[in-house]
């Protein structure tokens, strides 16, 4: 078995791993990395719990091979938060609406979500729905992770007007 | 004190911010240097007997540590919840009894050598003729799975109340259907994982995602010729149970590797060895006959269960009989007759499932007041209105409900609220190939264990003048109980919710609060804790205001007996009180049936549970909107496939469907608090109930669009154009 040497970057930091032609991202994540937040509900791409952004686009984890992850820009759970600083908006809303039962599906529905907000920072529940779409919950019946998105891009933008017309100020 | 902390406030769930910031720890996600890696050898055949089992291949590879048979063991190498009928592991000349039973194991250094060490194994399997099917299985010459036994028949029940045959001659309108409900899998979307080790005085402790630790230690000592002294189980974050996780699965083998190795052991199923290997619900034909009056009025019931247990007893017993005292539906009949069986048959074996044996006979009863309604030509809210129970009811099982006024609060606020929101059952809106229908069902379940056991939990709380510790066995499966039994104490104790630590669920630590199953936690510990916690208060302030250093923490540990219950009687099935309390519910939902592809959309629905008093209003609307969308998947598109011949069809979650986001409906929770007089601040419980109405709902609506009644679950395209004729 051949065994590559990849260079990426997780959650901002650069990381070298040595990795095997079959190794999965999801595999280097959780058992070269230790970032656990990152969950394997099936390893064959249909529960989502996996998620992690790429490149800045959602994608299951335990679908890509480690080695086309080399050279880019992956974002887990672990790294939603701003760097040194608190947790994400999304982080908070999930906490707020209750949308965290057993929680082994949060950090991909996290994930998933915020590769949403940064494409569409203003997302119809049916949008909401189809970025989600990917991601298997069992308990929750999804009603409050909808709701927890929707909150989350709400206090996103007020941020974002916020910022700006401080910035207006100074100007 | 911080309102949000008390009961009835809307204190954030403890574990929330661990699990969002992917802090929380899964027994997945426990790495120990040098920890060893296991996997489960398991049966491809659904029926055969092991003639041997080489293992020598194996143990010489590579990186393989042990490699063990049912031949390794040194007790009695079998378990099982209320018989220890399945094997640990197989053994020369011992039975494999469904396509996953578990034959060996292998602890290696890397999980590709422990795969490796599987392969290597060689089994020759002298194979038997299998039976998946329940009826087939209690044929006179159908293969006997379990050889000590002298058929099938794992277990029945009868019950004769009233005059069932004077109530059918009483009757104007007599309706009859047959129904049919499938095996599903619990899908929780952590799969089995779990590790081992053996400590410094010999004790083998095991971390797993489990619903009751110290039913994992009976029977893992058990099993294994253990002392229960010489075993400690803890549980670690676990993801979703829902009765899956009271069975077990990685327990004893990993105590097994960690014993024979002396090292960490680790051991993680993948989707498949969880879908082909654990527990499932049972499926239930049923045949049902109803009479009623020309006003409505139910004269008598006559009800036949067969269910499939699968290849072990697991708790088909227990959940065969609890269907029996829920089968007529939360409707007063006096006169009923139902004969009741389950069989082994070559499938998984079938467990607990949230519900427990209600869903499917629940199903059917609502199945049949929709029948009745049409046939009567009456209101089917108007139908069940008449016959709900209400305070002073009696049951079909003889049992007196004193309290029961929940039954009908729960369907006039369904039906006000989706009256409201322009949902009205059974106009029949329905028109050209895709059709509008809104339906209406009930549902009903007991509260704690029932028929005679007794339903008990202790809990410790450890009190200093600023704060304490509670100490409880109960498992948070992701319900969230570890937040209410907090909000409990911090409400007696009168202490901030910070000032509350909670330690839970190690055998070592905790005491034995029983199972997180059967909708108990909140009733029966929610008791303990504050049962305990006001007595721990009451010693604490006899200490006076400056307490001694030395008295302090006070400790009390309390155990609560929920109300006593009987069992039925084995003749005539009369019950003075098989449950001590029960939980009420209602839905409405709209649907949109295609009639040309027999594909459903489920556009709305409402939602009304009485769950006495709740203790955190959002986390009681999370088990309504989660448990409804699990009757949903129960309803619409979930079944474990097994082939005639034993192999399992659904073994991924592309092929074991379960809701998606997309699937889900605008969900309106309604919330409703009559208190249980029993109950601790009145309440009762919610764990189960929420999906109990919703298959029955779901088929309602449909008829309400279609004019065709479902009565096999799913109620899937394929089910649908079949009911409507138009598939062979």
């Amino acid at each position: 078995m051949s065994i590559h040497t990849i260079e990426l970057r997780v959650n901002g930091q650069p990381r070298l791993a040595q990795v095997s032609g079959t190794t999965t991202l999801l595999e280097l994540l959780r058992d070269q990395l230790r970032l656990t937040g990152t969950k394997d509900g099936c390893s064959e791409g249909d529960c989502g719990a996996c998620t992690v952004i790429m490149d800045g686009q959602a994608v299951k984890s335990c679908l890509v091979l480690a080695v086309q992850a080399d050279g880019s820009d992956v974002t887990t759970v672990e790294g939603l938060g701003a760097p040194g600083g608190g947790p994400h908006p999304l982080q908070a809303a999930f906490v707020e609406a209750g949308a965290v039962q057993c929680g082994y599906c949060i950090p991909g529905m996290l994930v998933a979500a915020k590769a949403l907000l940064d494409a569409n920072p203003q997302p119809s529940r049916d949008e909401i729905r189809w970025a989600l779409s990917g991601n298997l919950c069992r308990c929750t019946g999804y009603a409050k992770i909808i709701t927890a998105v929707e909150r989350a891009a709400l206090s996103l933008r007020s941020e974002a007007e916020h910022s700006q017309s401080l910035q207006g100020n100074d100007l | 004190m911080s309102q949000q902390g008390v009961i009835g406030g809307q204190a954030k769930r403890l574990d929330a911010w661990d699990k969002v910031l992917g802090r929380a720890l899964y027994p997945g996600d426990l790495y120990v240097e040098g920890m060893l890696h296991a996997a489960v050898l398991r049966s491809p055949y659904p029926h055969a007997r092991i003639r041997s089992i080489n293992l020598e291949a194996a143990r010489a590879l590579p990186d393989v540590v042990v490699v063990l048979s049912g031949e390794d063991i040194e007790g009695p190498n079998a378990f099982g919840l209320i018989e220890p009928d399945q094997p640990v592991l197989g053994r020369a000349g011992s039975k494999v009894r469904y396509v996953g039973d578990a034959v060996a194991a292998a602890a290696a250094r890397t999980p590709g050598a422990a795969r490796a060490a599987l392969s290597a194994i060689e089994v020759e399997y002298e194979l038997l003729p299998a039976v998946t099917e329940p009826r087939l299985a209690l044929a006179p010459d159908a293969p006997l799975l379990h050889e000590d036994r002298s058929s099938n028949l794992l277990h029945q029940v009868q019950l004769r109340q009233g005059d069932v045959e004077a109530g059918f001659v009483q009757a104007d309108v007599i309706v009859e259907g047959v129904y049919e409900t499938p095996f599903i899998d619990h899908a929780y979307l952590q799969p089995e994982a779990g590790l081992a080790r053996v400590d410094e005085d010999g004790k083998v402790a095991v971390w797993v995602g489990t619903q009751w630790p110290y039913e994992d230690r009976r029977q893992i000592a058990h099993a294994l010729g253990l002392a229960e002294e010489q075993v400690r189980v803890i549980q670690t974050t676990t993801g979703g149970a829902f009765g899956g996780r009271e069975d077990i699965n990685v327990q004893i083998v990993l105590a097994l590797l960690a014993l024979k190795t002396g090292q960490m052991v680790k051991l993680v199923y993948d989707r498949t060895e969880s879908l082909v290997a654990s527990t499932k619900r049972h499926p239930f034909q049923i045949r049902y006959r109803t009479g009623a009056t020309k006003d409505g009025r139910l004269t008598a019931i006559e009800v036949e269960l067969l269910a499939n247990a699968g290849a072990y007893a697991s708790t088909s017993a227990a959940v065969l009989t609890t269907a029996v005292t829920v089968a007529a539906g939360p409707y007063e009949v006096r006169n009923a007759k139902i004969d009741a069986q389950v069989a082994f048959t070559n499938a998984p074996p079938a467990g607990a499932m949230r519900g427990f044996g209600a869903n499917q006979v629940g199903y059917a009863a609502e199945m049949q007041m929709g029948k009745l309604a049409q046939a009567l030509g009456m209101d089917a809210v108007e139908l069940r209105r008449r016959n709900l129970y209400r305070n002073g009811s009696v049951m079909h099982t003889g049992q007196f409900l004193p309290h029961a006024t929940g039954a009908i609060k729960t369907l006039d606020a369904a039906v006000e609220r989706a009256a409201s929101l322009g949902l009205v059952p059974g106009r029949q809106v329905g028109r050209g190939p895709k059709r509008r229908g809104v339906g209406v069902a009930c549902g009903f379940k007991n509260i704690g264990y029932n028929l005679g056991w007794d339903d008990k939990s202790t809990a410790v709380v450890e009190l200093y003048p600023d704060r304490a510790t509670v100490k409880i066995g109960t498992c948070d499966v992701g319900q969230g109980s570890t937040t209410i039994f907090a909000q409990m104490a911090a409400t007696v104790l009168e202490l901030p919710l910070a000032a509350i630590s909670m330690v839970v669920s190690d055998t070592d630590i905790v005491p034995d609060s029983g199972s997180c199953s059967a909708s108990r936690s909140t009733f029966v510990t929610g008791h303990a804790v504050m049962k305990a916690a006001a007595e721990a208060e009451r010693r604490l302030a006899a200490l006076g205001p400056n307490p001694p250093a030395d008295a302090l923490p006070v400790v009390v540990e309390h155990t609560y007996h929920a109300p006593a219950t009987t069992p039925l009687d084995p003749d005539t099935g009369y019950g003075e009180k098989p449950n001590y309390t029960y939980a009420y519910g209602a839905q409405v939902v709209e649907v949109e049936v295609d009639t040309s592809t027999g594909e459903v959309e489920l556009l709305r629905a409402v939602a009304a549970h009485d769950v006495g008093l709740a203790i955190n209003p959002n986390l009681v609307e999370g088990q309504i909107e989660g448990g409804f969308v699990m009757g949903q998947g129960y309803g619409m598109m979930e079944g474990h496939q097994l082939r005639a011949d034993g192999q399992p069809q659904t073994t991924t979650l592309a092929t074991f469907l379960i809701p998606t986001i997309l699937d889900v409906p605008e969900i309106v929770p309604i919330i409703l608090e009559e208190p249980d007089p029993d109950g601790p601040a009145g309440a009762r419980g919610v764990g189960e109930v929420p999906m109990l109405p919703t298959p029955g709902v779901i088929a309602d609506a449909i008829y309400d669009a279609t004019g065709v009644w479902v009565d096999k679950l799913p109620c899937s395209p394929e089910n649908i154009l079949r009911a409507m004729g138009r598939l062979d």
